[in-house]
C-alpha cells in the first residue's frame, strides 16, 4: 500500500511542490541524513573519519544498539519497554559480582536466567494481564533499581583479576580485527532482522502490533506474542550487560540509568513508529549509529556534550515529521 | 460485593485512590509518633506541591490523549531562569521563568498539532533538548539567590498554613472547575475519548491540545519557580525524573493513558498517596533501597486492582 | 586510631557532664546519594556503627537519592521531628543553604559533612567536617608534576558538574598545576560524573582526539580506573601517568600493579566518624573550629604499604 503510493508521487498542497523529492527524501531520508552528517563532521574534524574513531564510536554505540534491537521488537508488537535501563544495571551488577564468586560460566548463565525472568514478569503483566506497558515498565524501572541496590548493598562490584579472565572477551576482545561488542551488535541485529522479516513469528508480531483485534480473530495467540517480545528484550539486555560488565570489569549500581531514553531516541530516529505494527531492525541500527556519530562529531568539534541533546531534539522531530508528511502526502495536519 | 465494586469503580462519591490515601494515613499514624501532627501534614503538602502542580496540568494533557515527558526539563529551566535573572530584576526573572514554560508548552503543542507527530516523541525530544538548553544557559553551574527574600517566600506561611500548600490547593480547585465546568474541559474529554468523532462534531482538536500543553508548561514552570524559592537556588539537574513521578501520580489517580477519562480529584489523591508514602517511610526509616521497590510494587498493584474491578463490566457490555 | 580515641574521650566527657540526666541525643543525617558508589555506602554503615559505639546517640538516617528537592524535604522533616542536631551531606553546595538556614533559625545546629557549602551559607552552620578538597587537588597537581618531570600534555576527567567536591578538586588542581608546573599543559577537561563507564567513554574520545597524552587527572579513582581501562584497550596505558583522588580498592590494586601512579587516601570511615564526633562536640557545647578537615595523604607505590586496602 505504502509502496504503491510512493511510486506515483503527485503534486501536493501547500508549500510542497516537489512531491517526488519529498517522497524520496523520506523513504531514504534517514540514510541520506546519516551520510550528510558524516560529511559535515569530516569537514570540521580530521580525526572523525579515521578508522580508529569510527571503530570507537560504533563500539560505544553497540551497548545501546544491542538493547535497541530488543526494544524495537517490543515496540513493533505495540508496546513499550522503559525498564531496560534498570534491567541493564541489574544484569551488569549481577554478572560482575557473581564472576568471582561462582566463576564466569555460571555467572553468565545465572545472569541470563534471572534477566529473562524479569522479562517474563514484564511479559506476564503486559501480555497476559493486559496492563498498560508504559506504566508497568515505569514501575519496574523503579522496582528493579531498588532490587539492584538491595542485592549489592549499594557497593560497587569489581572483578579482581581483570587481565586473566576470559570474561574480558565480550567487552575488550577482537575477532578478525573487529571488536566483539560490534560483532555481537551486528549478529543480533541480523538475526532479529531475519526473524522479523522472513518468519511466521515475525509476521505475527507485526500483526499483533498493527491490529490487535484482527490478529486475535485470525487465530494469533496475542498474549504469548507480547510475552515473547519482552523475553527478547530481556535477552538483548543480558547481552548488553555482558559487554558492559566486561568492558568496565566492574559496575556501579546505576550504570544503566538513562539508557532507556537513549535507546528510545535511537529507535525513533530510525523511524520505527511507537504505535506498533511497523518498523524494522536495520532502521534502528542506523538510528543508534546516527546518535553515536552526532555525539562523537560534536565532541570532536569542541562543543560541550549537552549540545548533542539539543541537536537530537530537533532531528528526532524532523525525522518523524518527514516520514509522516510523506505518508499523508501533506506537510501539515488538516484539523484545526 | 457489587456494592463494593460500584464503590471502588469511582461512580460513587469516593474514588479508590482516596480509600488508599486514607488507609495509608491511618497506617502511618500508628507506625510513627511524628506522622500525625499539623506540622508534618503541612510538610507533606509543601513537599507534594511541586509534583502536584505539574500533575494538575498533566491530567489535562493525558485526558486529552497525549503525554508530556518534557515537564521535568521545563521545571528545571524555569527554576534556573527564576534564580539566574534575579540580579537583573525579581519581577523579570519570574516572568521570564513562567514565560519560558508557556512558550515551550506552546511549542510542544503546536508541533503535535501541526505535524501530527506523536506527543510521546515530540516531548521525549524536548525532554532532552530543553535539558540541553538549561546546561547551555547555566554553563553547568548552580545558581544561588543573593537575597533571602526569595527563599523566605518559599518558606513563608499565612497564619499556620504554608504559602506553597495554599497555592497548590487553590490551583487544584481552579483546575478542577476548569475541567468540569467549562467548554474547554468538556472538549478535552471529548477529544481524548474519540478524536475522530470530536473532529466530526466540529471541535477544534488541535487548539484544545495546544492549550493543554500550554497549561502543563505553565504549571511545570510555576512548580519550578516555587521549588527554586523553597531552595533559594537552582541546579541544572533539577527536575530530572520528575516526569516519571508526575505520570505515576496521575495514573494512580485514575486518569486513563488512552485519554477521555480522569479527574483532578483523583490526581490530588495520587499525588498525596506518593507524598504520604515517601514521608511515612522516611519517618519509619525504611531504607531508601526498599522505597524504590515498594513504590514500583504499589503502582503495579493499583493497575491490577483497577483492571480486575473494571474487567467484569467490560464483559457485560460484550454480552 | 587517634580519632577513635577522641570520640571515646568526648563520649566519656559528655557522659560525665550529663551523668545525672543520661541524655540521649537524636541526630538526623541526610546523605547525598547512598548506593551511587561504594564510598557513600561505606560511609553510611560506618556512621551507623560509630553511633552504635557512642551509645547515647539515636540516629535518623535519610538519603536524598541525589535529588536536591528531596533533601530539602528531608531537612524539613528533621526540623519537624525536632532532632537535636542535623548532619547534612549536601547534594548541592548552594541549593541547600536556605534549608540549613531554616534549621539554624529553628535552633537546630547543622553540621555539614564531606562536601562544603558555598560561602554564603557558612554563617548558618555549626561546623564543617570533611576532607579538604582544594588541598586534594593541589596534592594531585604536585604528584602529576613530579611524575611528569614538569613537562607534558594532560587531560582531566572531572566529577559531577555543579558539585562542590568536583569544583574544588578541579580548581585546586588547575591552579596549583599552572603555578608549580608551567611546562605541563592541561589540554581538555570533560565531566565523568563520578561514573566509571562514562569516564571510560570520555577517555576513549580523548585517545582518538589526541595523539599524545602524558597524564590523566581524574576526580576520583572510580573514574580513574575507567580511564585506565580505556587506555589499556587502546594499548597506550604505558605512556600515560594516571592520578586520581579518593583511593578506591580498584585504584589501590592498580597502584600495586604499577599501572596507576598515585591517588589521595580518603577513608569514608574517618569521614563518618569525624562527622559524628563534630556533631557531638557541638551538642556538648565545646568550642570547636568551624572547619574540621581530616587528613587525606598522598598515596603512591612508595608508601602503599602504610595504608590498608580500602574496603570499597
Amino acid at each position: 500500500m505504502a509502496s504503491a503510493e510512493q511510486s506515483k508521487p503527485r503534486l501536493l498542497t501547500g508549500k510542497l511542490s516537489k512531491a517526488g523529492m519529498l517522497s524520496f527524501l523520506s523513504a531514504q531520508g534517514i540514510l541520506i541524513f546519516f551520510l550528510l552528517s558524516m560529511f559535515v563532521f569530516s569537514f570540521f574534524s580530521e580525526q572523525f573519519l579515521s578508522q580508529s574513531n569510527i571503530m570507537t564510536v560504533v563500539r560505544q554505540a553497540s551497548i545501546i544498539g544491542i538493547i535497541a534491537v530488543g526494544v524495537t521488537v517490543v515496540i513493533i508488537g505495540g508496546n513499550l519497554d522503559l525498564s531496560v535501563g534498570s534491567m541493564l544495571s541489574f544484569s551488569t551488577v549481577l554478572v560482575v559480582d557473581l564472576h568471582d564468586k561462582i566463576g564466569p560460566t555460571n555467572a553468565i548463565l545465572l545472569m541470563f536466567v534471572l534477566t529473562l525472568m524479569i522479562g517474563a514478569v514484564n511479559g506476564f503483566l503486559i501480555g497476559f494481564l493486559r496492563l498498560n506497558s508504559l506504566i508497568v515498565t515505569l514501575a519496574m524501572l523503579s522496582a528493579i533499581q531498588g532490587f539492584v541496590l538491595i542485592y549489592s548493598g549499594g557497593q560497587n562490584v569489581d572483578i579482581a583479576d581483570q587481565q586473566g579472565t576470559w570474561f574480558a572477551f565480550f567487552g575488550r576482545g577482537y575477532v578478525g580485527g573487529i571488536a566483539v561488542p560490534i560483532l555481537m551488535f551486528g549478529l543480533l541485529a541480523i538475526v532479529m532482522q531475519v526473524v522479523m522479516s522472513y518468519t511466521g513469528y515475525g509476521r505475527r508480531i507485526f500483526a499483533v502490533g498493527g491490529n490487535p483485534m484482527a490478529a486475535v480473530y485470525s487465530g494469533i495467540r496475542k498474549n504469548w506474542c507480547v510475552f515473547s517480545t519482552y523475553l527478547i528484550s530481556a535477552f538483548c539486555v543480558a547481552c548488553a550487560a555482558l559487554v558492559l560488565g566486561s568492558r568496565v570489569m566492574g559496575s556501579q549500581n546505576n550504570v544503566g540509568q538513562g539508557y532507556e531514553l537513549l535507546v528510545l531516541a535511537g529507535i525513533i530516529l530510525g523511524g520505527t513508529s511507537l504505535l506498533g505494527g511497523a518498523g524494522s531492525i536495520w532502521k534502528t541500527v542506523i538510528g543508534v549509529l546516527i546518535l553515536g556519530f552526532i555525539q562523537n562529531g560534536l565532541l570532536l568539534m569542541g562543543y560541550p556534550y549537552y549540545i548533542q541533546w539539543i541537536v537530537t531534539w530537533v532531528i528526532i522531530i524532523l525525522a518523524v515529521w518527514l516520514d509522516l508528511a510523506n505518508k499523508r502526502k501533506r506537510l501539515f495536519t488538516t484539523h484545526s | 460485593m457489587s456494592f463494593i465494586k460500584g464503590f471502588f469503580r469511582g461512580r460513587t462519591s469516593i474514588q479508590p485512590i482516596w480509600v488508599f490515601v486514607i488507609a495509608l494515613f491511618i497506617f502511618f499514624s500508628f507506625m510513627s509518633e511524628y506522622f500525625l501532627s499539623f506540622g508534618n501534614i503541612t510538610n507533606i503538602l509543601v513537599q507534594t506541591s511541586t509534583i502536584g502542580l505539574v500533575a494538575l496540568g498533566m491530567t489535562f494533557v493525558m485526558i486529552n490523549g497525549n503525554i508530556d515527558l518534557s515537564v521535568g526539563a521545563i521545571l528545571g529551566l524555569a527554576a534556573s531562569l527564576a534564580v539566574g535573572l534575579q540580579e537583573v530584576s525579581m519581577t523579570l526573572a519570574i516572568l521570564a521563568a513562567l514565560g519560558s514554560g508557556i512558550l515551550l508548552g506552546a511549542l510542544n503543542g503546536f508541533v503535535v498539532w501541526k505535524t501530527g507527530v506523536n506527543a510521546f516523541i515530540v516531548t521525549l525530544g524536548a525532554m532532552l533538548g530543553v535539558r540541553g538548553l538549561i546546561f547551555l544557559y547555566t554553563d553547568e553551574q548552580s545558581f544561588f539567590a543573593m537575597n533571602f527574600a526569595f527563599a523566605d517566600f518559599g518558606t513563608s506561611t499565612i497564619g499556620p498554613f504554608p504559602v506553597l500548600a495554599i497555592i497548590f490547593l487553590a490551583c487544584a480547585l481552579i483546575m478542577h472547575l476548569v475541567l468540569t465546568r467549562t467548554g474547554h474541559g468538556r472538549n478535552t474529554f471529548a477529544v481524548g475519548g474519540n478524536p475522530e468523532a470530536s473532529i466530526d462534531a466540529g471541535i477544534r482538536l488541535g487548539r484544545h491540545m495546544m492549550i493543554n500543553f500550554i497549561i502543563v508548561g505553565f504549571f511545570a514552570a510555576l512548580a519550578g519557580v516555587l521549588l527554586a524559592s523553597q531552595m533559594g537556588a537552582a541546579t541544572p539537574n533539577l527536575g530530572r525524573d520528575y516526569e516519571l513521578w508526575v505520570i505515576t501520580a496521575v495514573v494512580l489517580g485514575g486518569t486513563k493513558l488512552t485519554g477521555g477519562y480522569g479527574s483532578i480529584v483523583g490526581t490530588l489523591g495520587g499525588v498525596l498517596a506518593i507524598g504520604i508514602l515517601r514521608n511515612g517511610m522516611n519517618l519509619m526509616q525504611v531504607p531508601a533501597f526498599y522505597v524504590l521497590v515498594i513504590l514500583g510494587a504499589i503502582l503495579i498493584s493499583v493497575l491490577i486492582i483497577d483492571k480486575k474491578l473494571n474487567a467484569p463490566s467490560a464483559k457485560e457490555v460484550r454480552i | 586510631m587517634f580519632k577513635k580515641t577522641a570520640i571515646a574521650v568526648s563520649v566519656i566527657m559528655m557522659s560525665i557532664t550529663t551523668a545525672q540526666a543520661e541524655t540521649t541525643y537524636r541526630i538526623g543525617i541526610t546523605q547525598n546519594n547512598v548506593g551511587v558508589d561504594s564510598y557513600q555506602t561505606t560511609y553510611e554503615s560506618a556512621f551507623e556503627a560509630a553511633a552504635e559505639r557512642a551509645g547515647n546517640v539515636d540516629i535518623v538516617v535519610l538519603d536524598a537519592g541525589g535529588d536536591v528537592a528531596r533533601q530539602i524535604g528531608q531537612m524539613q522533616d528533621l526540623i519537624q521531628q525536632r532532632v537535636d542536631a542535623i548532619i547534612i551531606w549536601p547534594t548541592n553546595g548552594q541549593a541547600v543553604i536556605p534549608a540549613i538556614r531554616q534549621a539554624h533559625n529553628a535552633g537546630i545546629p547543622v553540621v555539614v559533612t564531606n562536601s562544603k557549602i558555598a560561602e554564603a551559607g557558612l554563617e548558618f552552620i555549626a561546623a564543617f567536617s570533611g576532607p579538604d578538597n582544594v588541598q586534594q587537588g593541589i596534592s594531585s597537581a604536585e604528584m602529576m608534576c613530579d611524575a611528569l618531570g614538569g613537562e607534558g600534555q594532560i587531560v582531566q576527567i572531572s566529577g559531577q558538574p555543579g558539585y562542590t567536591t568536583a569544583m574544588e578538586r578541579a580548581g585546586g588542581f588547575e591552579e596549583r598545576l599552572a603555578e608549580a608546573c608551567p611546562g605541563v599543559e592541561l589540554m581538555e577537561t570533560q565531566p565523568g560524573n563520578w561514573n566509571r563507564e562514562r569516564a571510560q567513554r570520555v577517555m576513549e574520545d580523548f585517545l582518538t582526539k589526541y595523539d599524545r597524552i602524558d597524564g590523566v587527572y581524574s576526580g576520583d579513582d572510580n573514574m580513574g580506573v575507567g580511564a585506565l581501562n580505556a587506555a589499556n584497550g587502546a594499548g597506550r596505558a604505558d605512556e600515560i601517568i594516571f592520578i586520581g583522588a579518593t583511593n578506591f580498592a580498584v585504584g589501590y590494586d592498580a597502584i600495586e600493579r604499577g599501572e596507576y601512579y598515585g591517588s589521595i587516601y580518603q577513608s569514608p570511615v574517618d569521614d563518618a566518624e569525624a562527622a559524628l564526633k563534630t556533631a557531638l562536640d557541638v551538642l556538648a557545647g565545646e568550642d570547636i573550629p568551624k572547619m574540621n578537615f581530616f587528613e587525606t595523604p598522598k598515596i603512591t607505590a612508595e608508601n602503599l604499604e602504610e595504608f590498608d586496602r580500602p574496603v570499597f
